[in-house]
């Protein structure tokens, strides 16, 4: 029934894909959490981000309610969870469906890249969202710098 | 009440929907699996929950499709409708609410919300359909099985916040549950008061839970029908039938667990115990689980217990039901001890693939996880051992 199982073979193979799939993630990449320059939000602790993102809050220590921005699924958005809230993709989007499927929270939305992303932030100034550093311009304040 | 209530929510979501395009976000998650034993005159169940002693290998234990709409009013107002399909304990896959509430955050860190909601009795109690959620492929039976009662249908709140690095969750609720027993029974519970606390901290969490209310159970299969019947008419009797089946039970819940993840080794523990007036058992369980963590594979090691604290129908003395009636006992007594090796594959972004050996040994006097044909009165009054093998596929999308 298991291949999984049953055959030390394919076993073997899964380990060295998954310790391939490992390496691949850029952990050191530097990655920033930015929002609009001429936005509302001047501010944002670590623990205000961390717990935004992991759906424990909807709103900065202010009380000010805001809206979270998602990259694709990639090495950005990896590097990005794992340096806030420590744990690593797979972690995470279990996680998250816990959170989604159980009614808690809603997940942030995801633009469809890096380029969407930096336009979703500049036009809706109460969102907040993570880039590499290298992707901002002026138009978009940094936040807070991870790791 | 509910389904006006229900259909009410859906038209005013619509409406605004209609208006306002990005409001809504539609998501769903499903598990294809099978679980297969390596003896011919027994079928895995998960008792409680789905149709037991259909066919080997079954796909009714862990198969379930899902599919979730989100509303978002406005920054404080939401509401939730999830629509789930699985097998009931009559056989049937209609698709039923499991959650349709409106919530409403009333502070920052407090959110109170009305409707149907998943049965947070136990630390993994709302997520016990969202099997890529878990590691396993089902959470513990000999835990899970203690409180079969899915959904909470009432009010709840959650209040959340964080004192120095630790994120507190205090969820008081109140409501009432109902669940279709096999075969024609039901069984319901009201005036549910309960209360979960939740710490987390970096890579440790932290969850207590206790609640109580009043139940009424309705068993209906033939062998309940007949002793029900066979008790009454016998002299002495009408006490042990009382017993069996009625509306003045009392239940309560506990639960206290961990779990610690980071990101390579992971252990889950937990304990609960079932307390019941009459006409259900009274068992406590626990279960640990260790895994670790190679890249997408998670192959992991689980013991669990159940164990019996007081049985439902207290033996008639020299009477010649007595034998019937342990029957009867040892088929909803759920004791067993189990030790499962399992290995979880993340092979695809939101995809999961899922395969685990148990081995289960029923205590003596109780059917354990499992339905058996052989009928004769002996076969549940000791022990066996049972060997399950269980795959599965779950998605989220």
């Amino acid at each position: 029934m298991s291949p999984s199982e049953q055959n030390p073979a394919s076993w073997l193979r899964l380990l060295v894909l998954a310790a391939l799939m490992a390496g691949a993630l850029p952990v050191n990449a530097q990655v920033v959490m930015v929002t609009a320059a001429a936005g509302p939000v001047e501010t944002l602790s670590r623990s205000e981000a961390e717990q935004l993102y992991l759906g424990r809050r909807t709103t900065l220590d202010n009380g000010r309610a805001v809206s979270l921005l998602d990259l694709p699924i990639g090495a950005v958005r990896n590097a990005f969870y794992q340096q806030l809230t420590g744990k690593n993709p797979i972690q995470i989007r279990a996680y998250w469906s816990r959170q989604v499927f159980t009614g808690r929270a809603l997940p942030p939305r995801e633009a469809r890249g890096i380029e969407e992303a930096r336009e979703i932030l500049v036009a809706e100034p109460n969102t907040i969202g993570y880039l590499p550093e290298a992707e901002i311009d002026s138009r978009l304040r940094i936040l807070l710098r991870l790791p | 009440m509910k389904t006006l209530l229900l259909a009410l929510m859906s038209l005013w979501a619509l409406e605004v929907h209609a208006t306002q395009s990005d409001m809504l976000d539609l998501s769903g998650f499903a598990t294809l699996g099978v679980a297969v034993t390596d003896r011919n005159d027994t079928r895995f169940s998960r008792v409680g929950f789905d149709h037991p002693g259909d066919q080997n290998p079954d796909f009714g234990p862990d198969s379930v499709l899902g599919i979730q709409a989100n509303w978002r009013f406005s920054p404080q107002a939401a509401a939730v409708l999830q629509v789930l399909s699985r097998e009931s304990p009559r056989g049937s896959y209609m698709p039923r609410p499991t959650l349709a509430f409106f919530s409403y955050q009333l502070d920052p860190a407090l959110t109170v919300r009305l409707g149907r909601m998943r049965g947070p009795f136990f630390m993994f109690s709302d997520t016990i359909d969202i099997n890529y959620a878990q590691p396993w492929i089902r959470s513990p039976i000999e835990v899970y099985g203690l409180n079969p009662y899915v959904d909470l249908d009432g009010v709840d709140l959650l209040y959340r916040t964080r004192i120095r690095n630790v994120d507190i969750e205090v969820h008081p609720y109140f409501g009432s549950s109902r669940i279709d027993v096999f075969e024609d029974g039901e069984s319901r519970l009201k005036g549910i008061i309960g209360m979960n606390l939740a710490l987390s901290s970096g890579d440790l969490s932290i969850h207590a839970g206790y609640s109580s209310a009043d139940q009424k159970l309705q068993w209906s299969d033939p062998l309940h029908d007949w002793l029900q019947g066979a008790l009454r008419r016998t002299e002495g009797g009408v006490p042990f039938a009382e017993q069996m089946s009625g509306s003045d039970g009392r239940a309560r819940f506990a639960s206290a667990g961990f779990q610690w993840d980071n990101g390579r080794w992971l252990l889950i523990g937990e304990y609960a115990r079932r307390k019941v007036s009459q006409n259900a058992n009274s068992a406590h369980g626990w279960y640990l689980t260790a895994g670790r963590r190679f890249g997408t594979v998670i192959p992991y090691l689980t013991y669990a217990r159940q164990i019996q604290d007081e049985a439902i129908v207290d033996i008639p003395p020299a009477s010649e039901l007595s034998a019937a009636v342990e029957y009867f006992n040892a088929s909803r007594n759920l004791a067993q001890r189990s030790v499962t090796a399992g290995v979880r594959w993340d092979f695809a972004d939101n995809a999961a693939l899922k395969a685990e050996l148990m081995r289960a040994e029923t205590a003596d006097g109780a059917s354990g996880s499992f339905y058996s044909f052989d009928t004769s009165t002996s076969a549940l009054v000791r022990g066996r051992t049972v060997n399950v093998l269980s795959v599965s596929i779950d998605v989220t999308f």
